[in-house]
């Protein structure tokens, strides 16, 4: 049985000795905020690492806190803590029921949503809903910190622009509004989706029409995708939106940079981007789906 | 166990390293580097039938007394084992036929998912004696190899198996027991080796299967002949796919009268992990492609499917195979109830589809099975069994026989095994034989045991046991009531003494005919379509065990869904992938196996009991027919629902989604409209 190369873990009091545990170590350390990715990958011999350096047991980075119309999520709160969440239930109900949906009960209760976002494995649920909800990210070093978009942070399949010795703190997501409609879909069929879509309104009228739009599709290619050219399509009537969505979806999915793989052609991806932007149009305006 | 001079899948054990921890042997694996040169490897069963092609083996199949075969000389084509059967006149029954339908069709690779990876510990002592805990499904089979392969007689080969978490097939056979023995006897200590579940999916796999497949009627809707030509992929090395080859060929004529057959079965060597025993034993892959065409046949003559099939089920006692044992179950018995069952769902929802299918096995391997019980002068009693508990519950229902002959409550009986240091000789556990001939075995131990015990009587009472009766537990003489454990105790005149009941079983009386009994599998299902995804879910699945007689019910019927939901997965998701030599989705990430998301909305699990088995009180086995019918029950929904007909399983949505597009691009708009040949409830059928 193919078992885990010896490493150490360390356990850093704060997020500036997490930093300088990287700066010392370099290429032989990683951040450890869960491991449900990174620890199978170093069993495969995907990965390897000397040193982990534990996020976990910093203090402070599992809390979840409301601020002027954001939430800051702490980059080492699992899953589930974000999932049983009053707050986000309460301020971002949408984000709160992906993360029950995320990958298994196991994962959710040790992955974290910092170690997600920052592994950047191309299937997640978070990163692409985190995009149509204009969220940011805390980035601390020893430089200082610094705050940036979620589209500034993935880098690529597995890649991150994080610079050595950067930490991912906190995860900053708007509030939901009442004049905001906003869901998130996916279909899957294996372990990990096979596409997620999600999909951000405003409206001033109660949902007749659309004054600004996000639209996000993931896990379809290597990483996922915000689709601006689209997201104009969705402003506007409801009538001409819905009227457009065939259009707008063909727009996501050229944005997409679509892949055959495993989970499908790119083909059957682009006609379920078709599919999925529907359905998630009709869930985020509160209309029951047909079909 | 290593491969040497050549490796031929990727996979192949190349060096073993014995450590004294896992942790450091893996870290002395790691320095083992391997230069490998490469080879040109065969990837496909065609390029492997091609003239001229590359050889996997120079050499020919050897066969031998387990495996139930003689040896076969193909080595020189890539073929490990070629079946044919025939009877009748197939070429002049085609010609004279009204209708025939005929396709092709492919089962794919797939893996016999079990919790529990394969596991063995040997000890191979100074003196000689090897001892080996193991996952193996069939511990005398894995005796007689490490006995062959050491040069050691029998009583030198202890092999124990304590409770096994699954197998499925996966488990049948010898697997990494030789290597760990070799390991053990190197450094003379106890060797563990405990595969990961990656690892497993390296070991074995199921023989995928290409089918070409025609079937005749004549104009009255009667069946007259069927011509199958099969193609197992079996991979680098023959294991049992030979039996998997032989199955195939025989149980591709399903339930039904034909008066003319002609089969060709092939296992062919490719460069992919070797192919194995899947629960069904051939019967999943072939049952796809059979009971597709049954309904296929029926929509071109424009006959009802479940109609169809009554018209031309044997019954009760008819003949399937010259030869063979005559039908042992009422299959269309099985039929009717699965149909009326999915019947009481009510009037078909759009976009739903309903079918019944069925499967028949030449069940219950070759008969040769010993048991013994233990009878104690305190009232227990051991049953000492070969049979390996898998899970399927062999153990409990052992002991309910055991209690029931002896007449004592189920908790004073004890199962023993298996451990062929202490049991006595069953041939394997699989081909859903446990219950029917262990169970018989375990039996007629007990009847002997109590013989024993009247003669005892006898003595004891100075009257001739023809004076006296028995009744259950012991004997009645006048007033006196004597249980077995009493005579036991009074014969010896000593506390803690016991008996032993043997009873050994053999092709021969009433287990002469072969198979030891057919098994039934009658799946129903209706699916639900998401036409515009193209995925397909479960709304009901109906199970019919035809088993003579559930001595457990709630196991048999568990083990029925357990079978039908295995071949859900086959159904619609489960698929080994490869890229050239390299297995793709060798992971439990990337390998979908079924989850209880996937059960059906209503799930209704038949027994059907009407003590036809030669097995204990009419007992048939059962356990594994559930899994043969599904992939083609789910064919069949679809073409009801949708009106397309897909011979390749899984039934991925894509692949479903494809066949929609297809089907749209081929039917003008106006045209478009669901199947047009089942004008009624495929699941309608006359009483």
């Amino acid at each position: 049985m193919t078992t885990l190369s010896r490493f150490e873990i360390d356990q850093p009091g704060s997020v500036a000795e997490a930093s300088q545990m990287l700066g010392h170590y370099g290429d032989q350390a990683a951040i450890y905020a869960g491991g449900t990715e990174l620890l199978l990958a170093m069993r495969h011999r995907a990965l390897s690492y000397k040193h982990l350096i534990d996020l976990k047991v910093i203090p402070g980075l599992n809390a979840i806190k409301a601020r002027d119309g954001v939430i800051e999520i702490g980059a080492a709160c699992t899953h589930r803590t974000i999932e049983s969440s009053s707050l986000v239930r309460e301020m971002q109900p949408v984000f709160a029921e992906l993360e029950s949906q995320v990958a298994n009960i196991r994962v959710r209760a040790t992955g974290t949503l910092g170690g997600n976002l920052c592994f950047a494995e191309p299937h997640s649920d978070p990163a692409t809903m985190l995009l149509v909800l204009g969220a940011t990210v805390w980035i601390e070093s020893a430089r200082g910190t610094r705050e940036i978009p979620i589209e500034k942070l993935i880098a690529g399949a597995y890649a991150n622009h994080l610079a050595p010795g950067e930490i991912l703190t906190r995860i900053v997501v708007p509030c939901g509004k009442s004049n905001h409609r906003a869901a998130y879909m996916k279909f899957q069929i294996h372990e990990r989706p096979t596409l997620g879509l999600g999909l951000w309104l405003e409206t001033l009228d109660g949902g007749r029409t659309f004054t600004a739009a996000r639209v996000a599709v993931g896990c379809v290619s290597p990483f996922p995708h915000r689709a601006p050219v689209a997201e104009a399509l969705l402003t506007g009537s409801r009538a001409e939106v819905e009227k457009h969505l065939p259009e707008t979806a063909a727009l996501i999915a050229d944005g997409a940079d679509l892949v055959d793989d495993h989970e499908g052609s790119a083909e059957y991806k682009r006609h379920l981007v078709d599919v999925f932007l529907r359905r998630t149009f009709l869930k985020a305006v509160g209309l029951r789906i047909s079909s | 166990m290593l491969a040497i001079g050549k490796v031929r899948f990727v996979g192949e054990p190349v060096a073993a390293v014995i450590g004294a921890d896992q942790l450091s042997a893996q870290e002395a694996l790691d320095k083992i580097k391997v230069e490998y040169e490469e080879l040109v490897p065969v990837l496909d069963v065609e390029s492997a039938l091609a003239p001229g092609g590359v050889l996997v083996h120079g050499m020919d199949y050897i066969g031998g007394a387990f495996r139930g075969f003689d040896d076969f000389p193909g080595g020189t084509k890539n073929i490990c084992q070629a079946v044919h059967v025939e009877w009748g006149d197939v070429d002049a029954a085609f010609a004279s036929a009204a209708h025939i339908a005929e396709g092709e069709y492919y089962f794919p690779m797939v893996y016999a998912y079990a919790m529990e990876p394969y596991v063995a510990v040997a000890d191979y002592d100074s003196k000689g004696q090897l001892t080996v805990y193991s996952s193996a499904q069939h511990p005398f089979m894995v005796r007689h190899d490490l006995a062959e392969i050491f040069d050691l007689p029998l009583n030198s080969v202890r092999v124990i198996v304590p409770y096994v978490g699954g197998g499925y097939g996966s488990k049948s056979y010898t697997k990494i027991e030789p290597l760990t023995a070799a390991c053990s006897w190197k450094v003379s200590r106890p060797v563990k080796l405990q595969l990961s579940v990656e690892e497993a999916f390296l070991t074995t796999r199921s023989d995928d299967a290409r089918v070409y497949i025609r079937t005749a009627v004549d104009d009255s809707g009667k069946l007259i002949a069927k011509q199958a030509t099969i193609h197992l992929d079996t991979g680098a090395y023959a294991e049992n796919s030979p039996m998997v080859c032989r199955k195939a060929a025989n149980r591709i004529v399903g339930p039904y009268r034909f008066p003319h057959v002609r089969v060709d079965c092939l296992a062919i060597y490719t460069n992919t992990v070797p192919a194995s025993s899947y629960r069904g034993l051939g019967a999943a892959q072939i049952t796809f492609p059979v009971e597709s065409q049954m309904d296929e046949l029926a929509h071109k003559i424009g006959c009802d499917p479940q109609e169809f099939r009554l018209r031309n089920l044997a019954h009760s006692g008819e003949s399937i195979h010259p030869g063979l044992r005559p039908i042992d179950a009422d299959v269309p018995g099985d039929i009717r109830l699965a149909a009326e069952t999915l019947r009481s769902n009510g009037p078909l929802a759009l976009k739903h589809g309903r079918s019944v299918c069925c499967s028949c096995s030449d069940a219950g391997a070759h008969p040769v099975t010993l048991a013994m019980v233990h009878v104690y002068a305190d009232g227990s009693v051991s049953v000492m069994s070969g049979s390996t508990e898998i899970g399927q519950g062999s153990h409990t229902v052992l002991a309910q026989i055991a209690a029931e002959e002896m007449g004592v409550p189920l908790g004073k009986v004890r199962l023993v095994g298996s451990d062929t240091g202490v049991t006595l000789f069953e041939r394997s556990t699989g081909a859903s034989r446990t219950t029917t001939l262990m169970g018989r075995a375990v039996m007629e131990a007990c009847r002997e045991a109590i013989t024993q015990c009247k003669s005892m009587a006898a003595e004891l009472l100075g009257v001739p046991a023809g004076e006296f009766t028995e009744e259950r537990g012991g004997i009645r003489h006048g007033k006196d009531w004597l249980s077995w454990p009493e005579i036991i105790e009074r014969y010896f005149q000593m506390e803690g003494c016991g008996i032993i009941g043997r009873a050994y079983l053999r092709r021969a009386g009433a287990l002469k005919a072969v198979p030891v009994f057919w098994e039934i599998g009658v799946v129903g299902v209706e699916i639900a379509l998401d036409e515009e995804t193209g995925k397909i879910s479960l709304d009901t699945l109906v199970t019919v065990g035809d088993v003579g007689l559930a001595i457990h019910p709630a196991m048999t019927e568990s083990q029925d869904l357990g079978a039908a939901t295995m071949g859900l997965g086959i159904g619609l998701f489960e698929e080994l992938i490869y890229e050239g030599q390299q297995l793709m989705n060798g992971t439990l990430l990337e390998y979908r196996v079924p989850r209880f998301s996937d059960l059906a909305r209503r799930v209704e699990l038949k027994l059907v009991e009407n003590h036809d088995g030669v097995g204990p009180y009419g007992a048939k086995g059962g356990g594994e027919g559930c899994v043969n019918p599904i992939g083609a029950c789910l064919a069949n929904a679809l073409y009801q629902a949708a009106g397309v007909r897909i011979r390749r399983l899984p039934l991925t949505p894509e692949r479903v989604w494809k066949a929609l597009q297809e089907q749209k691009s081929q039917a003008p708009a106006s045209q478009r409209k669901p199947p047009a040949a089942p004008k009624t409830d495929v699941t309608k059928t006359t009483a």
